[in-house]
């Protein structure tokens, strides 16, 4: 699969490489393969990209955090007082609705244009898949767990701990895919609209100077860390799963 | 002791409304092994669910004299119910590990338990290692491990092979006297009703309700000669006619 994968993109690079000369396309519209390179190449030696690289990172890993925490605990939350999950969800729902790209300007006003409405877009855009993936796995757990907990008489923590966290590890591996993608993008949109650091600033800082080489460069790496993050999760889940299930 | 009072369960609504239990008298005094068997579907289940709690009784009420322990009853379910993320060791432990004995006592407690149900060597395996009468053996050792003063058994040894199904018995009968826990065990075999119990609760099925209680007479400790006692052979004999009435 990898192999496949790596023998697609040399594919689209050659065709790319070979496109842009043999059409003639002005090179502001579309660089070719090389320029890009070497563009991505001289951002990371004089213009610290591997330092907005790793701004974005920690945002995407503090609001995901954030949002998986509040996630999970809103889910026990639910699922121990249906009354708490019957009057919110509505409200969850209708919030679910708004596109998130709506919220960024309104977070980007209240938190400035430092790391934290990044941090917080982020957990807003992970809490709803790590919520419903925390709930399913609770509620369709096996119904013996419920019973071998009432007859050790375990603290609610313990049996949070002990069993409805490791009960919902593959449901929340599910969720955690979705919300990564969803992270990512969440950071990188609250970078474009207002910041000085981030991959999103870089590419933002790209368009503004009609430098399609840093733009084009950028869009690839995202994509590039984007795909990590998700084999990295994929690797976890891989490693833990069969264990849980 | 265990004092139960006009208990009884219906499940369902309506028109789907099953009597699981009659209202049901009985007291089953500190230190009784109590044997129930019965055809499938009596309300054995129901019995233990509602002794341990698990389940609210449509009516009457179930009174456990322990001293107000925290965790008075161990409770072996019919299908062994171990966390499949957890090792059998860790399995063996949690108990312990919920109530904050500390880890050596515990290990040691563990390793006791895992070589009198004979799961040496698989301590480190995972339940969906293991065959089903291990799982059950396991499980058997859990609801030991922390010692509870009433301990519930479904059908503890339905799915072990049976010799090691004999030499359990014989264990369970070895703890009872020596701990002298209330042990109240289903089971499907006449003979190990008998064999085991100070008492034998029979049950019918349709509605589920108590048909016969036979308190069993025979010299402790039980073994391979009490199986020959005549008096153990009519018990056995007299049950499986009461059993072989109730499914034709
Ligand atoms: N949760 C439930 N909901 C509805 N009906 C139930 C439920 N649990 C048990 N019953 C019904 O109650 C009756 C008694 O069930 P129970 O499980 O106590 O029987 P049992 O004697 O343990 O049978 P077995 O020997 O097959 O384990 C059965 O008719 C069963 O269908
Ligand atoms: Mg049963």
């Amino acid at each position: 699969m990898f192999l496949k994968a790596i023998i697609g993109l040399v594919g689209i690079t050659a065709l790319w490489g070979a496109a842009v000369p043999i059409f003639d396309v002005p090179h502001y519209l579309l660089p070719g393969p090389i320029d890009v390179a070497e563009r991505l190449i001289f951002l990371f030696q004089r213009g610290d990209l591997a330092w907005h690289i790793y701004v974005t990172l920690s945002e995407v890993f503090g609001g995901f955090v954030l949002g998986a925490v509040v996630g999970i605990a809103a889910a026990l939350a639910f699922a121990r007082f249906p009354l708490i999950e019957r009057v919110l969800t509505p409200l969850i729902l209708l919030l679910q609705t708004i596109p998130k790209i709506a919220i960024a300007p309104l977070l980007l006003l209240w938190l400035g244009l430092g790391a934290a409405p990044k941090v917080a877009l982020v957990a807003v855009v992970t809490f709803f898949p790590v919520m419903t993936a925390m709930l399913s796995g609770i509620r369709y757990m096996n119904k013996s767990y419920a019973d071998l907990s009432h007859v050790l008489r375990l603290s609610p923590w313990q049996r949070f701990w002990h069993i409805e966290l490791p009960a919902a590890i593959p449901t929340l591996f599910a969720g955690a895919t979705v919300a990564t993608t969803l992270a990512m993008t969440a950071a990188v949109i609250g970078e474009l609209m207002g910041a000085n650091k981030g991959m999103g600033f870089v590419l933002a800082t790209g368009q503004e100077n009609a430098d399609t080489a840093t733009v084009m460069g950028m869009v690839i790496l995202l994509s590039f860390v984007g795909w990590a993050l998700f084999a990295i999760l994929d690797f976890a889940r891989r490693r833990v799963e069969d264990r849980f299930l | 002791m265990i004092k139960i009072e006009q208990l009884s369960k219906i499940y369902g609504q309506g028109d789907d409304q099953v009597v699981a239990l009659e209202p049901l008298d009985q007291q089953i005094n500190a230190g009784e092994f109590v044997s129930i068997i019965g055809p499938s579907g009596c309300g054995k289940s129901t019995l233990l669910r509602l002794i341990a709690s698990l389940e609210d009784p449509t009516s009457g009420s179930v009174t456990l004299e322990t001293a107000n322990l925290k965790r008075p009853v161990g409770f072996v379910f019919q299908d062994a119910v171990l966390l499949p993320w957890k090792t059998v060791a860790e399995n063996i432990r949690f108990p312990l590990d919920t109530t904050g004995v500390s880890r050596k006592q515990a290990n040691e407690k563990v390793a006791e338990l895992v070589e009198l149900v004979g799961l040496k060597g698989f301590e480190k395996s995972l339940p969906k290692q293991l065959s089903g009468g291990m799982r059950q053996r396991a499980a058997i050792a859990r609801a030991l491990a922390d010692d509870p003063p009433i301990l519930l058994m479904d059908e503890p040894f339905s799915a072990v092979d049976l010799l090691t199904r004999e030499t359990l018995n014989d264990e369970l009968s070895r703890i009872w006297q020596k701990t002298g826990k209330t042990i109240l065990l289903v089971t499907h075999s006449v003979e190990e009703a008998a064999y085991l119990g100070s008492r034998v609760m029979v049950m019918s099925p349709r509605p589920g309700r108590l048909k016969a209680t036979y308190d069993v007479d025979l010299a402790q400790p039980r073994g391979e000669q009490t199986k020959r006692d005549p008096k153990f052979l009519d018990l056995v004999s007299e049950l499986r006619t009461l059993m072989r009435e109730m499914t034709s």
